[in-house]
């Protein structure tokens, strides 16, 4: 390799001396030219150029006698190595981010930990947000559970002791934005006594005030009986109160449009729980059981070429 | 084992060969139109081929041949039923049937009549509020008499026709009451959601008006005056032209001479009337009911008469006594509105221009004073349902003025200044109160559920969580609405 070939993240060997076996690891101590950050292959290499220059100048000056004795040691310095140990591991950035956590693993084992299942909820990234973050090595999903595994287990360390450089490192690895962190916002009755709620199914949405009363139920002006036909629907409507034997302590009042009869009473479904759960809130695991607690997100599925409808097949016919 | 092909064989192949090739380059050979299996003169042959018709040019291919399917289809066998199809009218009756009687439903042990003496005062009447109450045999006929059944109002499901006593049927008894203490008319529009109960309401109505001697005078079913069913014609000298419908007022007369007869029996004929037929001056007017209805021809003029005998004032002391009438009505919409008659000019013919229509709107509006008193009443359907706008506005204006002064956020309904009203309409519902149904009160509803119960209906037990349900479920205890929540049948 000729020296203008060198990549410029390849350092003298005088440097790479200080690198400490592989087995006395404890700590990261492979010192970086760059803090570590997304880099692409060519320049996985540090260039040692200015630090050779220097040398050849200081050589001029030294004595002739200390040449022979110091020519091989120049020869380990000049010599190019790679920045990182890991850089014949094919994944040296993957490599060294594990060996970086497991060492904080190791540093840190002995601190106390919180409680099982009261971790803070932390969405770390996937292995393609990682990859894109890393230079794209091509790390296999098993391989990068180790990582996520070192993480889960450093981010049980007590939040009043967690040591800083394990904060910088678990921060590395979380997603942008932390999805667990999204409250829903506590909704709370009007001064009138009213809770609101909404819920949706198929295309249709629905909007529900539900006020402490006798089981009056009025729905775009118009009562349950004239609103739906179907027993069913109207069964559907007023599922959660019926549930909650809850259906002569609350009126409702509720808008819906969109789709279709049995769309309309389901969206309903939603939206009167919702209120009521302001109300009650302890209803909550009753309704989710009775399943009006969470949206059907399916929809009507699109047609497709060659198909009658989203599924159906065109008849056989022989020729 | 097939013989071989041998040296003989081939032989044999070869001369025929030779052969033929020797027979069509020899002169011998016969000529082409004399080619047969059988050998005929040449004088014969050629008259078959001049008179023989020209050979049909050969099909090309891929031309379509006519009448074959291309595509396979297997014929399905027909279905022949060997049923005897319905007689004419038998469709209809069935349809039509009622049935006032279940004998699989069980019997309501302590179930009580509706009575006459229940009428005399009102406090009893008050008592009944709330209650299920049987109705009684003769009533019974008396109502069918009069077509208040219909046949999909649950009768059929119980041991015996019961009705619940509502709030508003205990309000109706004590107008009524009042109707004849004060000898005015109790006018009244029934209005209230589908299945609510209005023509409930009205053989209630009609069932008390039995029971205290008043004469009803029905129309079961407006609609059978206004779609052209029945026979019309003007009568002599109206202008504008009123028209009779003769085959109608004759089964009207049938109607009220059997559904009154134990009433008009009592009853004579006690003043001169220009009748086409001489009739005995002391008939009694069920018997001159009769005599009207048999013959059409003669039944406008003795509807006329009967309604100048019934609405003579009565009479102090042992005088002439007349009775309270009841004119019901059901499914007025059908006649507020131009019927399906047509005139000379093949105008559609108004509805209120309709003897009997016109009769009944008269007494509606109260132009037409009833001196015994009685009471009107006139019922919306909702399941056979017209679009009449002028009623619908005139509807929510009369409930708008009869609910006294309007709330700040409150408007007076108003007709749209684009439309024109029909005057007809508006006049007839001039001066008429609503009485709008609604769902029945919880306690109405227990009442009604535990008499289901006690049929052998409802299998479950009438807790307040289980009236409260279908209650709700029923639209707010629309009556027809929670029979079908309980009672009927799931689909």
């Amino acid at each position: 390799m000729k020296r203008s070939q060198v990549p410029s993240t390849w350092v003298s060997v005088d440097q790479a001396v200080k690198w400490p076996a592989r087995t006395q690891c404890f700590a990261p101590t492979v010192k970086r030219s760059n803090p570590i950050k997304p880099r692409l292959f060519p320049q996985n290499f540090t260039s040692a150029a200015s630090q050779r220059q220097q040398l050849f100048e200081s050589e001029s000056s030294r004595s002739r006698s200390d040449f022979r004795n110091e020519r091989s040691s120049l020869l380990n310095r000049v010599r190019i190595v790679p920045a990182s140990p890991s850089y014949f591991t094919a994944k040296p950035t993957f490599t060294d981010s594990l060996l970086e956590l497991q060492a904080l693993l190791r540093k840190y084992q002995t601190l106390p930990l919180t409680p099982p299942g009261t971790a803070p909820q932390v969405a770390w990234k996937t292995l393609a947000q990682w990859q894109a973050a890393n230079g794209d090595e091509p790390v296999k999903p098993s391989k990068y559970g180790r990582i996520l595994s070192a993480l889960y287990r450093l981010n049980q360390i007590h939040p009043q002791l967690m040591p800083e450089e394990v904060q910088i490192a678990l921060d590395k690895n979380k997603k942008d934005f932390n999805p667990y962190e999204i409250k829903t916002k506590p909704s709370f009755l009007d001064r009138f006594g009213r809770a609101y709620g909404v819920g949706r199914r198929k295309t249709s949405s629905a909007r529900a005030w539900v006020v402490e009363g006798e089981g009056d139920v009025l729905i775009n002006g118009k009562n349950l009986a004239g609103m739906f036909g179907r027993i069913h629907d109207r069964e559907s409507a007023v599922w959660p109160l019926k549930v909650t034997d809850r259906m002569d302590k609350y009126n409702v009042w509720a808008l819906v449009e969109g789709g279709g009869v049995t769309g309309q009473a389901e969206a309903l479904t939603l939206a009167i729980s919702q209120a009521l759960i302001v109300h009650e809130p302890l209803l909550k695991s009753a309704l989710r059981q009775a399943g009006c607690v969470t949206r059907d997100r399916r929809r009507v599925e699109r047609k497709k070429p060659g198909h009658v409808k989203a599924r159906k097949m065109p008849a056989w016919v022989k020729r | 084992m097939p013989p071989l092909p041998g040296p003989r064989w081939a032989l044999r192949t070869s001369l025929d060969a030779f052969h033929s090739q020797w027979l069509l380059n020899s002169s011998l050979a016969v000529p082409a139109a004399q080619k047969s299996a059988f050998s005929t003169t040449s004088l014969l042959s050629a008259r078959a081929a001049a008179t023989a018709p020209p050979p049909k040019p050969r099909r090309q291919e891929n031309t379509p041949v006519k009448g074959v399917r291309k595509t396979y289809s297997v014929k399905k066998a027909r279905k022949v039923s060997t049923a005897k199809p319905p007689g004419p009218g038998e469709r209809k009756a069935m349809r039509k049937r009622i049935i006032l009687s279940n004998t699989n439903a069980l019997e309501v042990q302590g179930l009580k009549k509706l009575e006459k003496e229940m009428f005399a005062g009102g406090k009893e009447l008050k008592e009944l509020s709330g209650k299920m109450m049987g109705l009684e045999d003769n009533t019974i006929d008396q109502l069918k008499a009069v077509q208040a059944f219909q046949p999909r109002q649950g009768w059929k499901m119980f041991r015996w026709p019961s009705v619940l006593m509502r709030k508003e049927a205990v309000d109706v008894g004590h107008a009524l009451q009042n109707a004849e203490n004060n000898k005015t008319s109790f006018r009244r529009v029934l209005v209230g959601d589908k299945h609510s109960g209005k023509s409930v309401l009205m053989l209630q109505a009609q069932a008390m008006a039995f029971l205290k001697g008043w004469v009803v005078i029905p129309i079961p079913d407006a609609q059978e005056l206004t779609v052209a069913h029945t026979a019309y014609a003007p009568l002599p000298e109206s202008d504008p032209p009123i028209y009779v419908q003769k085959n109608y007022t004759a089964e009207l007369l049938t109607k009220i001479s059997n559904a009154n007869q134990a009433i008009l029996s009592t009853m004579v004929l006690s003043q001169q009337h220009k009748l086409p037929i001489p009739v005995q001056n002391n008939i009694s007017l069920d018997r001159f009911a009769s005599l009207g209805a048999r013959d059409p021809e003669l039944a406008y003029p003795f509807f006329i008469a009967l309604w100048k005998e019934l609405t003579m004032p009565s009479q102090e002391g042992d005088g002439m006594q007349r009775r309270p009438v009841m004119l019901a009505l059901d499914n007025l919409q059908h006649v507020m509105r131009p019927s399906e008659y047509l005139d000379p000019d093949l105008n559609k013919i108004h509805a209120h221009d309709l003897a009997l229509v016109k009769h009944f709107m008269d007494h509606l509006c109260g132009s037409k004073p009833l001196p015994n008193g009685g009471a009107v009443l006139a019922a919306l359907s909702e399941s056979n349902r017209l679009k009449t706008k002028e009623l619908d506005y005139l509807i929510k204006r009369n409930e708008a003025l009869a609910a006294g002064p309007l709330m700040p956020e409150q408007t007076m309904p108003l007709w749209s200044p684009f439309a024109k009203m029909d005057e007809k309409i508006e006049a007839s519902m001039a001066d008429v109160e609503i009485l709008r149904l609604k769902g029945l009160s919880r306690e109405e509803a227990r009442s009604i559920m535990e008499y289901w119960a006690l049929s052998g209906l409802l299998r479950q037990k009438v807790t307040e969580a289980f009236v409260g349900e279908k209650w709700t479920l029923a639209g707010g205890g629309n009556l027809g609405e929670m029979e079908k929540a309980a009672v009927g049948m799931r689909v």
